[in-house]
């Protein structure tokens, strides 16, 4: 809905409203095959995202989904167009400054659970803050909190492989949570989980949404999406369709 | 209106650090495990990788060792010519190969006539005093059928007691008296004691030196041997009674010593000053003789050490890059192997320097370990060298080694490290362990 704006005037666009926590114009991702071929993995992509909703991303697999996950969890920079993250423009940043932004704002949580597998539950959950600078006492106790918060305080100074799937996405869900980001970015976070474990893990997106947190989903199966309040979908680089649900 | 103000007012993150403090504290703690780990895991791989590291360290320190005994070792037996003490002599001792055959040709040897003459004119000395030896193919000792060959026989001036080695043991030195009678007594090393007098008295005893009769007035304190030579070995007689006898010109060592180490620099100069007087050596000549002191012989000795030293930091500047190399390669494969983990730590806000940091520090606490190792390893054959020979291991060698290789591995990591730092997050998340 929101018109596109050339680049060259990026510099002139309005900082998103109050309470919009994520917002998109005109996202671009293009890779260069060579031989003067192109692919658009997202082709003009707009959205606005606010703090508190629960939104999901779905899309078949070669929608573009990964892609739009990667540019929203400032993995990567768009070729074209505006991010703006927390009031931030997060478009045009330098590795360094993406890396802060990731260390701060986002909370990934991965389909393989992506844990160190040498370090402790409490570890894994400790290393965003460490690439903070947090003293070690302060560090501790926010990460205590958050295996609080996923039920986890028993298991803290156990390895990933003495974990279940399910614990093991928990303490994935503690570390993302452990530095107060703007967004839980989720990459199909059950996909790697049995129904049982994987409604589990739901549940408890669903406890950190009532607590007040921004949830954006990644999925292809709907099931899944269908527990978010809003779903975007994408297909071929673009958004197809934004519905609400509840 | 949104404008590079929007940009602008972003918080700089920790730009210029490095990483917090606390971050380096716990990324080495982390390193040092992550390194102990994997070289518990791989075992072999591990010993083949701080091969080169570990040879190199204890190659310094027991080299360095080595020499250290040897400084003190040489300090104390030979260059310990006792306290304040130099001694004048034809020959500068431990001089080049070059300068000893100039000294052939131009040197005399000190005559008793100029022993007499520094005794009168050198100023305000403790004591002096003169020994010469004599060299022949029939230095022998006999009492009662017993032989002994090879007799190191000298004679010395009564005050050769204050000032040289041998200390009273039992009865007298050569006196005054002896000296001005040319007197046929003499003075015993222990190891002569041992040989013809195991059970009796040797005091007041006559033994046959070089076939003439000398009666036993005194033996020596047992002193020990150098470099396996006994240094008890030896008959003194009155220097007088040498001249008589066996050496109708002797060269003498003439021993000066001083009051106290500044004076006997003073001393040295003004026997310089004396002798070439005497000599009339011109001024633009060397000396026709020898002062020699400790230092000199020290000097001597610390020129051979650095020569051996030289060779030594070569050899082990060879294996610690050898091992450098090693660890580089074997932190390149780490890296290959932990890409996913990176693209882990990247996603978790880990910056370039932050990577490069944390691999940095690990291939330095791997060459430090290996360092460790060659530290352990050199105090065990050091202990082992000393048994048989001389060997001390002086801090400053175990600090270098450690250092040097915790510096080999800092330096050949940067590499890898850098490599490490400029992984794609998205490409090294989607690589599979």
């Amino acid at each position: 809905m929101a018109t596109p704006v050339a680049s060259s005037a990026m510099r002139e666009t309005p900082p998103p409203r109050d309470g919009v926590i994520i917002k998109t114009e005109d996202l671009w991702k293009t890779y260069d095959m060579g031989a003067a071929i192109q692919v658009h993995a997202l082709s003009g992509v707009s959205f606005e995202i606010e703090r508190g909703e629960y939104v999901a991303i779905m899309g078949p697999s070669g929608s573009g989904k990964s892609t739009l996950m990667n540019l929203i969890g400032c993995l990567d920079t768009p070729t074209r167009g505006i991010y703006w993250l927390n009031a931030r423009l997060v478009s045009e940043l330098s590795d360094d400054e993406l890396a802060y932004i990731r260390n701060k704002e986002i909370g990934f949580v991965f389909q393989t659970f992506n844990l160190l597998s040498r370090a402790s539950a409490l570890h894994n959950v400790e290393l965003p803050l460490i690439y903070s600078g947090m003293p070690a006492t302060e560090r501790l106790e926010k990460a205590e909190d958050a295996l609080r918060k996923v039920d986890l305080t028993d298991r803290m100074h156990h390895k990933p492989n003495e974990l279940s799937g399910g614990q093991r996405q928990r303490v994935a869900v503690a570390r993302a949570l452990v530095n107060n980001p703007s967004i839980i970015l989720a990459d199909e976070p059950t996909g790697n989980l049995d129904s049982a474990t994987g409604e589990e893990i739901m549940a408890l997106f669903e406890r950190l949404h009532q607590s007040g947190n921004t949830i954006v989903l990644v999925t292809h199966e709907h099931d899944i999406a269908a527990h978010a309040h809003r779903i975007i979908h994408v297909r071929d680089g673009r958004i197809e369709r934004d519905e609400r649900v509840e | 209106m949104a404008s590079l103000s929007q940009t602008a007012s972003f918080p700089r993150p920790r730009g210029a650090r490095l990483m917090s403090h606390a971050g380096v504290w716990v990324t080495s703690r982390e390193a040092f495990w992550i390194a102990v780990e994997a070289l518990r895991a791989h075992k072999l791989r591990s010993f083949l990788t701080l091969l080169g590291v570990v040879i190199a360290t204890t190659t310094l320190i027991v080299v360095m060792s080595i020499i250290n005994g040897m400084n003190l070792y040489i300090a104390d037996h030979i260059a310990n010519l006792g306290a304040n003490v130099f001694i004048v002599h034809q020959w500068k001792w431990a001089q080049g190969y070059e300068a000893w055959l100039k000294a052939q040709r131009r040197n005399k040897p000190i005559r008793i006539e100029e022993f007499e003459f520094l005794k009168e004119n050198l100023q305000a000395y403790k004591s002096i005093g003169a020994d010469a030896s004599t060299w022949s193919d029939n230095n022998t000792a006999r009492y009662q059928g017993h032989t002994l060959y090879d007799v190191d026989i000298s004679g010395d001036t009564p005050s050769m007691i204050d000032i040289g080695q041998q200390k009273v043991e039992s009865g007298r030195y050569i006196t005054d008296s002896d000296y001005s009678h040319e007197s046929m007594v003499c003075f015993l090393g222990r190891d002569l004691v041992d040989a013809f007098f195991p059970n009796v008295d040797p005091l007041g005893k006559e033994i046959l030196v070089r076939g003439i009769p000398f009666r036993v007035i005194g033996f020596a304190q047992k002193i020990g041997t150098t470099f396996g030579q006994s240094q008890d070995n030896f008959i003194q007689i009155p220097l007088t009674t040498l001249r008589k006898f066996f050496s109708p010109r002797p060269s003498l060592a003439v021993s000066v010593q001083a009051w106290d180490a500044r004076q006997m620099l003073v001393l040295e100069d003004e026997v310089r000053a004396l002798l070439r007087a005497r000599r009339h050596v011109p001024y633009s000549e060397d000396d026709t003789f020898g002062v020699n002191a400790s230092e000199t012989i020290m000097d001597t000795w610390h020129q051979v050490t650095g020569a051996i030293f030289a060779v030594t930091i070569g050899i082990v500047a060879v294996f610690m890059v050898v091992g450098g190399i090693v660890i580089m390669n074997i932190m390149l494969a780490s890296v290959t192997e932990r890409t996913h983990e990176i693209g882990i730590r990247k996603s978790l806000g880990a910056r370039r320097r932050d990577i490069l940091t944390q691999f940095v520090i690990e291939s330095s606490m791997l060459a430090c370990i290996g360092g460790g190792i060659g530290v352990l390893l050199a105090l065990i054959i050091s202990k082992i060298v000393d048994h048989f020979f001389t060997s001390t291991v002086p801090l400053s060698a175990v600090l270098a080694g450690l250092f040097l290789s915790t510096a080999v591995g800092l330096f050949f990591g940067i590499y890898p490290a850098s490599k490490a730092s400029k992984l794609d997050p998205i490409e090294a998340l989607r690589t599979e362990n």
